[in-house]
């Protein structure tokens, strides 16, 4: 039997710690760099403090999302963990056991298989696209999807190798720290999930790479940031065409669009492109970045939490997911808000 | 409707003073794969990488899509019909157990019909040469094609099971290792892997092989392979004691003190499938141990 899927519940976690874009950028002695608030939409990121890491986020954004949640820890039957960054004890990269295994006896959800996936900032959405499979297969019923990214430690590095405003890192300076996480749930109604479709384009793999540190804890980020979005940009075209035709609906019928934050000069021209290709527009563009900035994997699902706390989804609105990440992945995934809205007190 | 193995290769470094690079040594296997396997590699829907310990520890793009670029599948839109390129790739990390869960994604993926043909691949390398304590594992790769069968024939049931009392027994991460002199701080990797490991892996495999057995239908007797993974060292050893069916399970000849990791079972699948034992077999078990302590099986149906 084919099952419906849908998403139960959202839970997030963002420090306490801000650094304004304004004090960060005054580090860097480029006049040009003055304007990257403006330009970016981000006035201030949140950042980890001592005692906060990857790992604190995500058990912290899965305790919320249980908050919310119908399920209890031990009704969970699966659970991927899907950051880029897995720091546990400050900046100390882990690899085994899977962060997903540590995060189940950490909650106690003692029922639940687990793994870990990495795919750039397409992580949760790459989740997302996985647990949907499992559950329409009828081979679990509910998963948790989470991410914890404790990101900011590439702008340190950023900030000791930035010399002008072309630099490779300067994007490393949009980055900040948060948690996520999304239980998704069988469904026995056509609302929820209508679709998810995702292609990784490798010829633009090249475009932005991080890794670790040698010499200095963390590591850094390197990305031809005009290009990677140009290429995004026209290239995900046949994907969002594929995945509207594919849910039956229009590109005017897009309640909202979420697209991966990364800067809102990006964001806006990236709408603008996808309105004179489509010759419509969606409802609204949701741009979620001047309090927290770009946080990698987890910035879909922090906007969702968010505009779900703020009551500002409808029963019914078609929502589009669109992620761009490192790789260069491209994804999509389309569902309709149904009561999930009840749960965060929006009773219209 | 099954899932089966169209082709398995592994790869070791050429010479043992050369690459040490995870990726490359990854995607060569992979080309090799595809090569054997005699099929188009844009054909590939699906490319997941479980490698755990890689070159220079990247981050982001995944490991999977600098693998997808090198073997040149789907890197583009197809511009002619306009339509997504077909390929879509991620990194998966589910320590020893990993590569048996990526198996498990294809073989969903392929019910559901979203791919035809997917492929795993593994690899393992220090991630810096020379950066490590008590990294026992060996730098190995390899790969795996699988297509979906019409018959009942290929993977039929996959099973993990958890005892997550045990999170301690392997552990790995890389510390910054502070020194008072600038010049010699570095990041290690640090493995810690407790004496009691392969006993409690011997132990938990067991009894879950017994679990996966009742809830299949299956009979030990009916089993005529068993792939495990090759480490940690000594557990196949001690399972083989306890099940006592010792020409069912398949062992890699070590050769040196290092084991294979998560490419294990695709090595002892591989010295199986190039004796032609494995198309010569009716019922296989895939055991897979990890650390967490985490054990996957999965069964394979031969129609000879």
């Amino acid at each position: 039997m084919d099952w419906k899927c849908q998403i139960e519940s959202i839970g997030a976690k963002l420090p306490e710690k801000k650094i304004s874009t304004i004090e960060l950028v005054a580090k860097l002695n480029i006049p040009c760099i003055k304007k990257f608030g403006l330009l970016t939409g981000i006035k201030e990121r949140k950042v980890c403090s001592a005692g906060e890491d990857s790992f604190s986020l995500a058990t912290d954004a899965v305790n919320d999302c249980l908050s919310f949640s119908k399920y209890r820890a031990e009704d969970i039957d699966m659970i991927i963990n899907c950051s880029i960054t897995k720091y546990k004890g400050g900046l100390s990269h882990h690899f085994e056991p899977t962060f997903a295994a540590l995060i189940k006896n950490a909650i106690g959800a003692k029922n639940a298989v687990t793994f870990d996936i990495s795919n750039a900032c397409a992580g949760m959405m790459t989740g997302v696209y996985l647990a949907e499979n499992f559950i329409r297969q009828g081979m679990i019923k509910t998963c948790l999807i989470v991410s914890g990214e404790y990101i900011s430690s590439i702008s340190d590095h950023a900030l000791r190798n930035i010399r002008t405003s072309l630099s490779k890192e300067l994007s490393s300076l949009t980055l900040g720290d948060c948690g996520a996480a999304a239980i998704l749930e069988r469904s026995e109604n056509n609302n929820g999930l209508i679709v998810s479709g995702f292609t990784t384009l490798s010829k633009y793999s090249g475009l932005c790479t991080a890794r670790q540190n040698r010499k200095t804890p963390g590591g850094f980020m390197k990305a031809k940031a005009k290009k990677i979005h140009q290429a995004a940009i026209s290239e995900s075209i046949p994907i969002v065409h594929n995945a509207l035709k594919k849910s039956g609906l229009s590109f005017n019928q897009i309640s909202w669009l979420i697209p991966h934050q990364t800067s809102r000069s990006s964001i806006v021209s990236g709408a603008n492109f996808y309105v004179e290709h489509f010759g419509q527009k969606p409802k609204q563009v949701l741009i979620n970045l001047k309090d927290t900035g770009n946080t990698a994997s987890t910035t879909h699902f922090l906007a969702l939490y968010k505009y779900l706390n703020e009551k500002r989804f409808r029963d019914g609105d078609n929502i589009m997911l669109l992620c761009f990440a490192s790789g260069l992945i491209i994804g999509v995934v389309i569902f309709k808000m149904n009561e999930i809205v009840c749960r965060y007190g929006n009773k219209n | 409707m099954g899932t089966k193995i169209e082709m398995v290769s592994v790869a070791e470094p050429w010479f043992n003073f050369l690459p040490r690079n995870s990726i490359e040594l990854t995607a060569r296997v992979a080309r090799k794969c595809i090569n054997e396997a005699r099929i188009n590699v844009n054909d590939l829907g699906l490319l997941i990488n479980t490698g755990i310990y890689r070159y220079k520890n990247f981050g982001e793009p995944a490991i999977a899509a600098l693998i997808q670029k090198k073997i040149g599948a789907n890197t583009n839109n197809d511009t002619e019909s306009n339509r997504p390129g077909k390929t879509f790739s991620f990194d998966l990390n589910n320590g020893g157990c990993g590569w048996l869960t990526g198996i498990q994604i294809l073989q969903e993926l392929m019910i559901s019909k979203k791919i035809n043909y997917g492929m795993v691949v593994t690899g393992d390398a220090e991630p810096f040469y020379g950066l490590s304590e008590n990294f026992n594992f060996k730098t190995a790769a390899a790969a795996i094609i699988l297509s979906r069968s019409k018959d009942s024939e290929g993977f039929t049931q996959f099973k993990t099971y958890s005892y997550p009392d045990h999170p301690e027994e392997l552990t790995s991460s890389i510390n910054y290792n502070y020194q008072r002199q600038k010049s010699k701080r570095k990041n290690i990797l640090y493995v810690r892997q407790k004496d009691t490991y392969p006993d409690l892996c011997a132990m938990y495999a067991c009894e879950s092989l017994n679990s996966f057995m009742d809830e299949s239908g299956l009979k030990i007797k009916d089993i005529d392979l068993i792939i495990p993974s090759q480490s940690p060292d000594g557990w196949i050893r001690k399972v083989k004691k306890i099940i006592g069916s010792n020409d069912k399970f398949i062992e890699y000849q070590k050769n040196g003190k290092k084991m294979l990791h998560t490419a294990g079972p695709a090595f002892a699948l591989k010295q199986v499938w190039s004796d032609n034992r494995f198309k010569s077999s009716k019922h296989i078990i895939f055991l897979t141990v990890g650390s967490g302590i985490n054990v996957s099986v999965a069964h394979y149906f031969n129609q000879n």
